[in-house]
């Protein structure tokens, strides 16, 4: 699993790629949670490489969503592979986060 | 189309993904439709996740687990099968309520439903003083749409 970051307008972008599963998922935790400590309780998480996310993972993402909305802000995902979208759906996280299809899209539904 | 291959793991952390991944192999070595490959990996990952942390608590050095994959005609069947104490992971925890908002949901269960919506068939069997959990989805069509 490899996490780039950037920003997309007053928006922390976090690209995640390969596989986060119970072996890395602590990782993910990690790392979304250095980028929300660096000011991004906008959070953006960018999927277009993600290949794989297990139960370990959306725990990860699910602390993440807890700690930007109680700052204020919240999670928003993007670019996200249809069979990632159908995890998401089975676990209902696309009630708790919104799906776009474009980082910049992601970014403005902040605004 | 017929296959089989069967591995040992050890109840350790890193064991799930490594056998998932001799399934993704498995699956794309045999022509499986890549959507039911990756539905049946994810069950079977979350389900091997269960068992290594929860079912030997301190009596790990002995344990024992077998994964087999199998392909029959058009059933894709894997079973896994270990010497602990018995240990039901399909009851253990309760069905999680997806509904909830972010701030009242907690994650336990989420492995194991995500596992039963992905998968025709989940059984569990105590036999013969060893746990057996059969995970089982036919090939002819698509698994149903899963549901929220």
């Amino acid at each position: 699993m490899k996490v780039t970051t950037s920003t997309s307008g007053a928006a922390m972008v976090a690209a995640v790629e390969g596989r986060v599963d119970s072996a890395n998922a602590k990782d993910l935790d990690q790392e979304l949670g250095a980028v929300i400590d660096q000011g991004g309780s906008r959070l953006v998480v960018d999927c277009s490489d993600l290949r794989y996310i297990s139960s370990a993972g959306l725990r990860a993402l699910l602390v993440a969503i807890k700690r930007t909305n109680k700052e204020g802000g919240g999670v928003a995902m993007c670019r996200v592979p249809d069979h990632i979208r159908e995890v998401l759906e089975v676990s209902g996280f696309t009630r708790l986060t919104k799906v776009y299809a474009t980082v910049e899209e992601a970014a403005g539904s902040f605004d | 189309m017929d296959a089989a291959l069967e591995v040992g793991m050890k109840p350790q952390s890193s064991e799930p993904r490594r056998v998932a991944e001799l399934f993704e192999r498995f699956g794309a070595e045999h022509d499986l439709p890549p959507k039911i490959v990756m539905r049946m990996e994810l069950a079977l990952d979350e389900v091997l996740t269960n068992v290594v942390s929860y079912a030997f608590g301190e009596d790990a050095a002995d344990a024992q687990i077998t994964v087999g994959m199998y392909i029959s005609g058009s059933l894709v069947r894997i079973s896994i099968e270990d010497n602990g104490p018995p240990f039901n992971p399909l009851t253990e925890a309760a069905d999680p309520d997806v509904e909830l908002p972010a701030e009242e949901r907690e994650i336990g269960g989420l492995g194991i439903h995500l596992a039963k919506t992905f998968v025709r068939t989940l059984r569990y069997e105590r036999v013969d003083g060893r746990n057996r959990l059969t995970l089982e989805q036919p090939l002819d069509g698509q698994p149903e749409e899963p549901s929220e």
